[in-house]
């Protein structure tokens, strides 16, 4: 181990004196990041966020919902969102057709059922084609009915008395018993806090099925999606690099000189493929810093997408190793490498998104490591955990390390 | 301390080795000389432990060399490949391959510091090596198997491709190891080198060796007589016809070839004879030189071809 150990550390001394080609591979997909991102991402003007465009669908048209759909005509509110009162077919059409972000409906009922102080539901539908415009529609729904929730629990009685007279008909409606409760209303508003939990007022998320809901990404977005297959493709590129140490080795006799010390080719491969990986590791994270600093890159929850780097680094190293192991010299892997990454990069979606892409195209992309590392870090950043893409790169990265292992030894001697 | 015993290997149908069996003693430095395609290098090789399918056996300090790891730590290489990196400066590969010798590191930086003195770099040690000249890689290259004060040290043609100042001090070095008690191997199809450094040379040739001793006993194998290089335009069997009614009569014909040949000659005044036969007929002399016994009319004797071949 200790040997191992002076090898990644020499290894990385190494790298470190001249790290041109490393900048130069987390540069170049950062930068192509920007270009490709400025060139389809929509311009919002002076960089800040278009209005959202959201849907209200009232079936209730009460009195409730009259306070609610008041929530969307505060000054604030409004440079925020645009609001268009549909029909629920209607608002689904303008999903489909990529014209708003989100659609909130009211229910029938949902005035009686507030006043009654019976849980109701408001009802969001988001766009599937876009990743963070409805998320603020929800989340706004949810504050406002965090409120509404409050001042219906804190006001229960009154809203009682209110619900009593408006079975009365418009013209005998008892105005004068109105004022009682509104002044003892007043006395409440102090306290409405501790009515807070539970929620009398709940919202209810739905992702519209439409097919082919055109995609209508922010600029945010559109870096969010692009760096994960931009990182990918040079990931590649630098563990090739590094993890070519092996031949060059191989061929200028540094690889005989070890062997001839009492260092085994065992702790020898070990420390190649432990480089490349840690090598990988890094460069990753390093480029997902970048798109942070640069891009307001969004990832997703820190530790899903830590494993996903873990793993795709790690099948890259194995990867590397075996391919290393079967070429004969420098020029043979450098004539493979190259092609075998781009075609990886082509087929798995690092160069356009797969959705785009011919289903035969998609179909061979399964096979690529870029594909199951664009898929997983879009998982993660709809905050879920990449199961299936971490499965498949750790069992396919483990099936390639237990290949490039006997070949590395038997490509140790002669 | 070191024993071979009728080591063969073979790449395909080339015999590399033919049963080639050496002894070497403490502190002795032995010079293998022969031509390219001789069998150093192989033979090299096994001894490092970096080349398999052979047959025979090797013992060290006792032990059976390819069965007992520790012993690679007791054996020093030297390899003809610049085998180091290029990035890091001296005194960073020193410290990196006496890791891999298990050097502890208390000692490692002391004894790097010791070796580049020794090697004269200690004033570029902190200098990419990139940056050395040939004669400057070399020395290093010597140095790494020097680190661990090894037993045996083993150098590969460690003078190829340098100027002579850079070979002089490595061929130094090697005689200082050799006087402080290393056993050295080294070859090399530079005769001057094995004749000024070592204490006893070994000619070898397609895998075997033809012939061991100090200088003067190899020399005695060709007697006193003269060398007479010929050259000319002729064709080799022309030649070895028209001289061949003076063998036995101080003439010796070493090597024929075309348009150059090598005589042993007991005495000079065999040489007008020699060339009155040739004339006869009518086979152009265009130069021709006379050598005293070294060791490279040993050499010619015994592989009947010239080192360069």
């Amino acid at each position: 181990m200790r040997r191992l150990w002076l090898i990644l550390k020499t290894d990385a001394r190494r790298h470190l004196k001249s790290p041109l080609t490393i900048i130069i591979y987390i540069i170049i997909p950062v930068a192509m990041t920007g270009l490709i991102g400025v060139i389809f991402a929509p311009s919002s003007g002076d960089g800040t966020l278009p209005p959202i465009r959201v849907v209200l669908v009232d079936r209730d048209k009460g009195l409730a919902s009259r306070l609610f759909l008041g929530a969307f005509d505060a000054e604030q509110v409004k440079k925020m969102f645009q609001v268009t009162t549909a029909g629920e077919a209607e608002g689904r059409a303008m999903m489909e057709k990529g014209k708003a972000s989100a659609m909130v409906v009211i229910p029938e009922r949902f005035s009686l059922d507030l006043l009654e102080i019976k849980p109701v539901f408001l009802e969001v539908v988001k766009n599937p084609a876009e990743r963070f415009l409805p998320d603020i529609t929800e989340e706004f729904v949810q504050t406002t009915a965090v409120m509404l929730s409050a001042a219906v629990q804190a006001f229960e009685p009154e809203a009682r008395g209110v619900r009593a007279m408006l079975d009365a008909p418009v013209d005998a409606f008892p105005w004068e018993a109105l004022a009682p409760e509104l002044g003892k209303a007043q006395k409440k508003i102090a306290s409405a806090a501790k009515y807070l939990d539970p929620l009398l007022l709940n919202v209810k998320e739905e992702k519209t099925k439409a097919a082919g809901a055109k995609v209508n990404l922010t600029r945010t977005d559109i870096f969010s999606t692009i760096l994960p297959g931009m990182a990918i493709m040079f990931l590649l590129f630098i563990v090739q690099t590094v993890m070519r140490d092996m031949i060059s080795e191989r061929e200028d006799g540094k690889l005989r000189r070890m062997l001839t010390t009492p260092l085994r080719p065992s702790e020898l491969i070990g420390a190649r493929i432990l480089g490349g990986w840690a090598m990988g590791l890094s460069i990753l994270l390093v480029m997902a810093a970048f798109g942070t600093m640069v891009y307001n890159a969004h990832w997703g929850p820190f530790g899903y997408f830590l494993t996903l780097v873990v793993v795709v680094s790690f099948w890259s190293a194995a990867f590397f190793a075996l391919m290393n192991a079967l070429v004969r010299n420098r020029n043979q892997a450098g004539v493979l490498s190259a092609p075998i990454i781009l075609g990886f990069s082509l087929f798995g979606g690092s160069l356009m998104n797969p959705e785009a892409m011919p289903k035969a195209f998609r179909a061979v992309g399964i096979v690529t490591p870029n594909r199951w590392f664009v898929d997983g870090a879009a998982a993660v950043r709809d905050g879920r955990f990449p199961a299936v893409p971490l499965l498949i790169l750790a069992v396919s990265g483990l099936i390639l390390l237990l290949l490039a292992v006997p070949a590395l030894r038997r490509r140790s001697t002669v | 301390m070191l024993e071979i015993k009728s080591l063969t290997k073979s790449y395909g149908d080339v015999l590399a080795l033919d049963h080639f069996s050496l002894e070497l003693k403490k502190g002795e430095v032995l010079g293998l000389l022969g031509p390219n395609g001789a069998g150093k290098t192989t033979l090299i090789s096994i001894l490092a432990g970096s080349l398999r399918d052979f047959t025979g056996g090797v013992s060290f300090l006792g032990k059976d060399l390819f069965s007992d790891r520790s012993l690679k730590n007791r054996m020093g290489i030297v390899p003809q490949d610049m085998a180091f990196y290029e990035e890091l400066n001296a005194a960073d590969n020193l410290l990196f391959w006496g890791g891999l010798y298990d050097v502890p590191r208390a000692d490692l930086k002391k004894r790097a510091a010791e070796i580049l003195e020794m090697v004269e770099l200690s004033g570029r040690s902190k200098e990419p090596v990139k940056n050395f000249s040939g004669g400057m890689k070399r020395r290093l290259n010597t140095a790494i198997g020097l680190l661990h004060k090894p037993d045996l040290l083993l150098l590969d043609e460690p003078t190829v491709g340098i100027d002579v100042q850079a070979k002089v001090s490595i061929l130094d070095l090697i005689r200082k190891v050799g006087a402080a008690g290393t056993g050295v191997i080294f070859t090399t199809h530079q005769l001057a080198e094995v004749e000024d450094t070592c204490s006893r040379i070994a000619i070898m040739d397609r895998g075997r060796i033809l012939a061991q001793g100090t200088l003067v006993e190899l020399i005695r194998l060709v007697g006193e007589k003269d060398i007479v290089e010929i050259t000319g335009e002729f064709a080799a069997a022309a030649f070895s016809e028209a001289l061949a009614d003076l063998d036995g009569d101080g003439v010796e014909l070493l090597s024929a070839s075309d348009n150059q040949a090598a005589l042993a000659v007991s005495d000079t005044d065999r040489i007008p004879k020699i060339l009155d036969r040739l004339f006869r007929r009518k086979l152009a002399v265009t130069d021709l030189k006379i050598k005293t016994p070294n060791l490279e009319a040993v050499f010619l004797k015994l592989t009947g071809r010239s080192l360069r071949d």
